[in-house]
């Protein structure tokens, strides 16, 4: 037994639960307010805490949770789904890493491979194959463990908690945190404009199609922003050229 | 909500959401996704998050309604969301002005 666990010790990266830390500490009061989520949502109690374990990513939970029994469930389906596609990108920009991975860890890595876990591993892409693996895992184990009692303990805190305090707003709170802090670039911010707004005018669609009306218009419109922002840079370089030939170098 | 619905929707969410972090790790590894696809999904999060906030807030049956309180409640967790680039603050932020506005109005 003190030899398995000697092993363990010596396979975890003390580098990696460092860096995860300040990382999960954000993360605590989310899955409190998906514990809350779990207890308030339509679905059965134990399929509800489920979704941690299974779909493991905290945005498409509270999605899935808070409008399971308001819409279709495809309607559900399709929210919790377009707020996973960003993993394609993770996923596309790992893969080349991925690439010097033995299959087991090719088809087991991705499972855990959250914002987070994407944000460390990127940081660790070019440690040799064995180290990476060694990191990768560790961050992502790290959070999966830890998210499942951060949750667990917001669904038995949940039904204490007086009604008088509204916490069924909390969601949407805490969706507008995850948009404005993840935004850092002015095509980013034009995109959500634009989704929320339109959003905003589609809210009383049937079915909650106003958040998929809405994710299609905040795409079409970032996309757009970010051609103009380019023509106007090569446009402004062009100038530049032209008016002093030696900047162009 | 039926247990049966609520495990379809848990089950068919996880597995594409698998799909989607796996796929191109997986089966795609030495082909690289096309550039106006990547260029679309840079801006999905944006998007959908800002779209499923607003909806959350204020749709559901009886038409869009979002009264005062949660509006400024929104806007107040926004305001601290950009300049604290924290989601407690955030979290904290706008439900002290929901409490506080309602118990006002």
């Amino acid at each position: 037994m003190s030899v398995s666990v000697g092993s363990m010790r010596a396979k975890i990266d003390r580098r990696a639960v460092a860096d995860s830390i300040p990382l999960f500490l954000p993360a605590i009061p989310f899955g409190f307010v998906l514990g809350l989520a779990v207890t308030e949502s339509e679905m059965p109690v134990a399929i509800g805490w489920s979704t941690s374990p299974l779909i493991f990513g905290g945005a498409a939970q509270l999605a899935v949770l808070t409008l399971a029994g308001t819409a279709s469930i495809w309607a559900v389906i399709v929210a919790g789904l377009v707020i996973n596609t960003r993993h394609v990108m993770y996923s596309a920009a790992l893969a080349p890493v991925f690439q010097r991975q033995p299959t087991w860890m090719r088809w087991f890595g991705p499972f855990l491979l959250i914002d987070q876990v994407f944000a460390l591993a990127m940081l660790h892409s070019d440690r040799p194959p064995a180290e990476f693996r060694r990191y990768y895992l560790t961050c992502g184990l790290f959070f999966y463990i830890n998210w499942q009692w951060a949750t667990a303990l917001g669904m038995v805190v949940g039904p204490i908690i007086p009604e008088s305090w509204q916490l069924g707003f909390a969601p949407p709170v805490m969706f507008v945190g995850l948009v404005l802090i993840g935004i850092n670039k002015a095509p980013q911010g034009v995109a959500a404009i634009v989704g929320g707004t339109v959003g905003l005018v589609t809210a009383g669609l049937q079915d909650r199609l106003g958040i998929l009306v809405g994710a299609v218009a905040g795409v079409i419109a970032g996309v757009a922003a970010e051609l103009r922002a380019e023509r106007l840079t090569a446009a402004a370089a062009a100038v530049d050229a032209v008016t002093d030939p030696g900047a162009a170098r | 909500m039926s247990a049966w619905s609520a495990m379809v929707i848990v089950l068919v969410v996880a597995v594409m959401t698998y799909v989607m972090r796996a796929g191109v790790i997986v089966a795609l590894a030495e082909r690289q996704i096309p550039v106006p696809v990547e260029r679309a999904l840079r801006y999905v999060g944006p998007s959908v998050l800002a779209a499923l906030a607003i909806n959350l807030a204020a749709g559901g049956e009886g038409g869009p309604h979002l009264d005062i309180a949660e509006a400024l409640a929104l806007i107040a967790a926004g305001c601290v969301a950009v300049w604290r680039r924290n989601l407690i603050w955030t979290l904290l932020a706008g439900m002290t002005t929901l409490w506080v506005l309602s118990a006002l109005i």
